[in-house]
């Protein structure tokens, strides 16, 4: 009789090998998907984009139409300066057969690993096709630039011609549809600059300040003439000081400045401190409006692309400081302000 | 940039200043001293596990009330959401340290490094949520005090005025469980509930002071006064005083100091200014101090080395060590070539008279508890009274008088 | 787990409690307490009569402080009961006091020996009870009375090792208590201090209150105390000295640990 104890090694061979042809089946199988699902997915014969900003991303799906699948990493209301990718931004990054990033150190946090990615996969950091000469310097930092230059369309159209570039490059046989769709935008964004010049012009010059969070907005001032100040410096990840705080406050008092603008992706706290620091001086100020500054507006709305939000962004500001621009903007999709 | 910093130390350097410095400082005094009875029941670290047990709570608050449909950034759900993760943080570090056999700072680093953990992963959930208005939720990681608002000033100090009062009613349970744990028990104190409020009040301040100094500073503000004061003081309501002094001081000085200059984040230049007032205790406090009782040991050398080298030139020996020859010289005891001057002569004998009458002492029975009072150093008329002396000396016998 | 007292409807429809055999100081029935598996105390039984002064020996580890501890509510017993004058500790709280042993404090504690002292009078204070003039006085009488009056104000790290014990005896005084309960209050004390301590603890019993010490020193049991109690886990036995700290109970207390040549010095009573 077998004790209890005793081991029965004949079962337990016949058992293992039961096992071992059950895992290797499973392997097996796996593989099997792996390989028939990754062959399912090519053939739609879109081109996977995987841009940073959804700026770029609007500027991907514009030239790209429906020969592209843009994803955008950094949705509304994210400050880029600050994002950090994720697991799945990784994965997203790696299996995209282009990935168009900024540049000039607006992603901080990705840098390096952009730099890295690009080694190896196909990415283009399209403002950095830009003329060094077309670029303002960075405020703190002398070999930096100040990486906002969407704020001036007549800029953001030499990006646009990079994606169109960058896209053709992979994938040539759609190279004519690509810079069709580039030409009818960048006659759009044509448009866009006419009508900032426009109404951006009819501001008295005495108001022509513009006082945000942080200072997103020199390429603006500069196309525009416009004096540009902002609460924290270029990135958002520097704290502002109480210094500047009272800096700004007088600004505000001496030169009768009577609005300032929030931005969406970036607190709008210090902006309500400066508010109440100038009404204890006995001068009011009041918010203008919510401007787009390092990021475009909810996905699906026309504040969403990028014509929307420099449209929404120009006529905020023209009609804050005393300017007249339509209350539906350039094209009257602008939504009705509360 | 000093004038600046007057000017923004009286007030006067504009209205953001002023309400920083104010609200600052307010923050400070109730902070120091919330945080000194955490200090003195050797649990500083469980503010640090509170402080970063709020993070999860501000993530969790932000996307409630972003999918009820309501502004994600509202402070009161925030600050509701941050206290709730604090506490459960707490409760759940109480409940490890009893349960298993892991030790208190265990449960601490790991209740910490999880919450905090979580706490990360929600914010970066936050950052691709798609409505938006997500921005300035990591301020509360480091604070944005320079931005601060007439209504956190209000939070401030009403919650401060609170915590001031908690401190002030339960002070003696507290004092009491940090000195003597198991006596305040057998005297029928329940001492899970101070523990519990001693370290509800820290989370209070904790979650008070958020949104000004954020949740990594909060913790210095809460520990390091209490720990400068303990330097000037040997009494517990001193220690307390003394915290919510420094914590305040700290709030307006380094409110004022960051107004001064550019590119000087308030948050962090308090808690330097705090950790300056620590050095400042830690060198110069009279008593506790390095320097003090540097001087007190270089003060008791000296007189160790005068008394050994008087009792040398009582029994006539030579004196070698250096130090003492340095000292007998600069008394004037010893001339320079090493021969007992008049008083020397004198003193030398007054201090073998000392030594013999301490040996009475020793053998009679009735200066018990005083014969720990012989150090070698204290004068024995300091020590006897009068008619004790005169019992000594007719012990001793007749004495011969020395000149000097 | 202490069993509830049961309660009895008397005539007149009040709830009394029913007469109780035993109003002892101290009674304890059936007390065990564990930490984590092991037994610190086993089914430990002990009736302490007024006014005596009962010596608490055993060897190290054998649970003594976890006796006291278990009484006062300071660790969680598993199972027995303890009645305190009759009534449950929370009933009787203000009737004991407790002195800890030294070492369980950190005496580099910003505080003075007057406040330890007052801190014995907390419980009567309450939390905002105002601090007067007459409850100074009673704790600098305390203080007379194990000798430390004149160190009253001075910080409790700068006192020493027998100092320190009796200012814990003086806020033991401060509560004014009917039994008193010291862990081994005699632990590295100076001579002096040694009979100041045991004067204190004898002019207690001379007011009929009861004293209870865990000791340590075997040579001075019966010198000081009229009742012991050896115990290691369980308790090997109980009674007065003379008829219960004899060879024979040491021998069994200490499990053969104890060098026959040690009893004999102790010139103990045969049996």
């Amino acid at each position: 009789m077998k004790r209890p104890y005793q081991v029965d090694t004949y079962a337990l061979s016949r058992q293992s090998a039961i096992f071992k042809m059950a895992v290797a089946l499973a392997g097996i199988s796996v593989a099997f998907a792996l390989v028939f699902s990754s062959l399912a997915r090519a053939d739609d014969g879109k081109l996977k984009v995987v841009a940073t900003t959804g700026m770029i991303a609007d500027a991907a799906r514009q030239v790209g139409a429906e020969r592209v699948a843009v994803k955008a990493l950094m949705g509304p209301g994210v400050d880029p300066h600050a994002y950090r990718q994720t697991r799945t931004d990784i994965v997203a990054l790696a299996k995209a057969d282009l990935v168009l990033w900024h540049g000039l150190y607006l992603e901080a946090q990705m840098e390096d690993f952009l730099v890295a990615l690009g080694k190896r996969h196909q990415t283009v950091a399209v403002a950095e096709a830009l003329p060094k000469d077309l670029l303002l310097s960075h405020a703190d930092y002398a070999d930096k630039y100040d990486p906002h230059v969407w704020m001036d369309p007549q800029r953001w159209a030499i990006v646009i011609s990079t994606v169109s570039d960058a896209l053709s490059s992979v994938k040539p046989d759609a190279k004519a549809t690509f810079e069709a769709n580039a030409a009818r935008h960048l006659e759009d964004v044509t448009k866009l600059a006419a009508y900032a010049e426009k109404s951006l012009a009819t501001v008295p010059a005495e108001s022509r300040v513009l006082l945000t969070a942080h200072d997103a907005f020199n390429y603006f001032g500069e196309a525009y003439q416009f004096e540009v100040l902002g609460i924290q410096g270029i990135s958002t990840e520097s704290e502002a000081g109480l210094n500047r705080i009272r800096e700004l406050v007088d600004v505000l008092v001496t030169r009768n400045i009577s609005a300032v603008f929030i931005e969406s992706s970036v607190s709008d706290r210090n902006i309500k401190a400066l508010i109440e620091g100038a009404a204890a001086e006995g001068h009011a100020v009041t918010i203008g409006g919510e401007l787009f500054s390092d990021a475009m507006g909810r996905d699906g709305t026309y504040e969403g692309t990028y014509l929307g939000m420099i449209d929404h962004n120009i006529t905020v500001v023209t009609r804050a400081l005393g300017g007249s621009a339509p209350e539906r903007g350039m094209t009257g999709k602008l939504a009705a302000s509360s | 940039m000093w004038t600046t910093f007057l000017d923004a130390l009286l007030l006067q350097a504009g209205y953001n200043a002023a309400l920083v410095a104010v609200g600052a400082a307010l923050l400070g005094i109730a902070a120091g001293t919330s945080g000194t009875f955490l200090v003195l029941r050797k649990r500083a670290l469980v503010s640090d596990a509170i402080a970063h047990a709020t993070l999860p709570g501000i993530g969790l608050a932000f996307i409630c009330m972003t999918a009820l449909g309501g502004d994600g950034r509202n402070l009161a759900g925030l600050m509701l959401g941050s206290a709730l993760t604090a506490a459960a943080g707490l409760l759940l570090v109480a409940w490890i340290s009893r349960a298993t056999r892991l030790s208190e700072d265990a449960a601490i680093g790991a209740v910490l490094s999880v919450f905090f953990g979580f706490g990360i992963v929600l914010l970066t959930l936050i950052q691709t949520m798609s409505s938006g208005r997500q921005a300035g939720l990591d301020g509360l990681l480091l604070g944005s005090t320079a931005g601060m608002l007439f209504q956190d000033g209000i939070i401030i100090a009403i919650g401060g005025a609170l915590a001031v009062g908690a401190v002030f009613a339960l002070r003696r349970p507290m004092t009491l469980v940090a000195f003597d744990a198991d006596f305040a028990k057998a005297s029928g104190w329940n001492v899970g509930h101070v523990d519990l409020a001693i370290m509800g009040l820290v989370l209070g301040v904790a979650v008070i002071g958020l949104k000004t100094a954020g949740l990594i500073l909060i913790v210095a503000m809460l520990i390091i006064p209490a720990v400068a004061a303990r330097f000037w003081t040997e009494r517990t309501e001193h220690v307390v005083l003394g915290a919510g002094l420094f914590g305040g001081l700290s709030g307006y000085v380094g409110a004022a100091l960051s107004a001064s200059a550019p590119a000087l984040p308030t948050g962090p230049v308090i808690v330097l200014v705090c950790a300056f007032l620590f050095v400042l205790s830690l060198l110069f406090a009279p008593i506790r101090g390095v320097l003090a009782s540097l001087l007190r040991h270089r003060r008791f050398q000296v007189r160790v080395h005068r008394r050994q080298g008087l009792l040398a030139l009582a029994h006539s020996e030579a004196v070698h060590d250096r130090m003492t020859l340095a000292v007998l010289r600069r008394d004037d005891l010893i001339r320079a070539d090493g021969v007992a001057t008049d008083i020397g002569r004198a003193q030398a004998a007054k201090a073998l008279l000392d030594e013999r009458r301490w040996e009475i002492v020793r053998q009679m029975q009735f200066a018990e508890g005083l014969k720990a009072n012989f150090d070698g150093l204290t004068p024995i008329e300091g020590v006897l009274t009068k008619d004790e002396l005169a019992e000594v000396d007719r012990r001793l016998g007749p004495l011969s008088i020395v000149g000097g | 787990m202490r069993e509830t007292p049961v309660k009895v409807a008397a005539e007149d429809g009040r709830i009394v409690k029913p007469p109780t055999s035993d109003d002892s100081p101290l009674a304890v029935r059936g007390l065990t307490v564990s930490y984590g598996d092991k037994p610190a105390i086993f089914s430990v039984d002990t009736i302490v009569p007024q006014g005596s002064m009962m010596a608490i020996v055993g060897p190290n580890g054998a649970g003594k402080s976890t006796l006291l501890k278990a009484v006062l509510g300071i660790v969680k017993s598993l199972s027995g009961t303890v009645s305190i004058f009759g009534e449950s500790l929370s009933e009787a709280q203000q009737r004991v006091a407790y002195v800890p042993q030294r070492a369980s404090v950190d005496w580099d504690f910003p505080t003075r020996v007057i406040d330890v002292v007052l801190m014995g009078l907390y419980r009567k204070l309450g939390l905002l009870g105002w601090l007067t003039n007459h409850h100074r006085k009673t704790a600098r009488a305390c203080l007379e009375r194990v000798g430390m009056v004149q160190f009253a104000e001075r910080q409790i790290v700068q006192l020493s090792g027998g100092q320190q014990q009796r200012v814990f005896l003086a806020r033991a005084l401060a509560q004014d208590a009917d039994l008193y309960l010291l862990d081994e209050p005699f632990a590295g004390v100076d001579a002096a201090t040694e009979k100041a301590i045991i004067d204190v603890l004898k002019s207690l019993k001379s007011q009929n209150k009861t004293v209870v010490c865990v000791h340590h020193d075997l040579a001075t049991v019966a010198d000081y105390f009229d009742r012991v109690l050896l115990i290691n886990v369980q308790k090997i036995a109980e009674g007065p000295v003379a008829t219960s700290f004899t060879a024979e109970n040491l021998q069994r207390t200490y499990g053969g640990r104890l060098a026959a040549t040690h009893i004999d010095d102790l010139r103990l009573p045969a049996g």
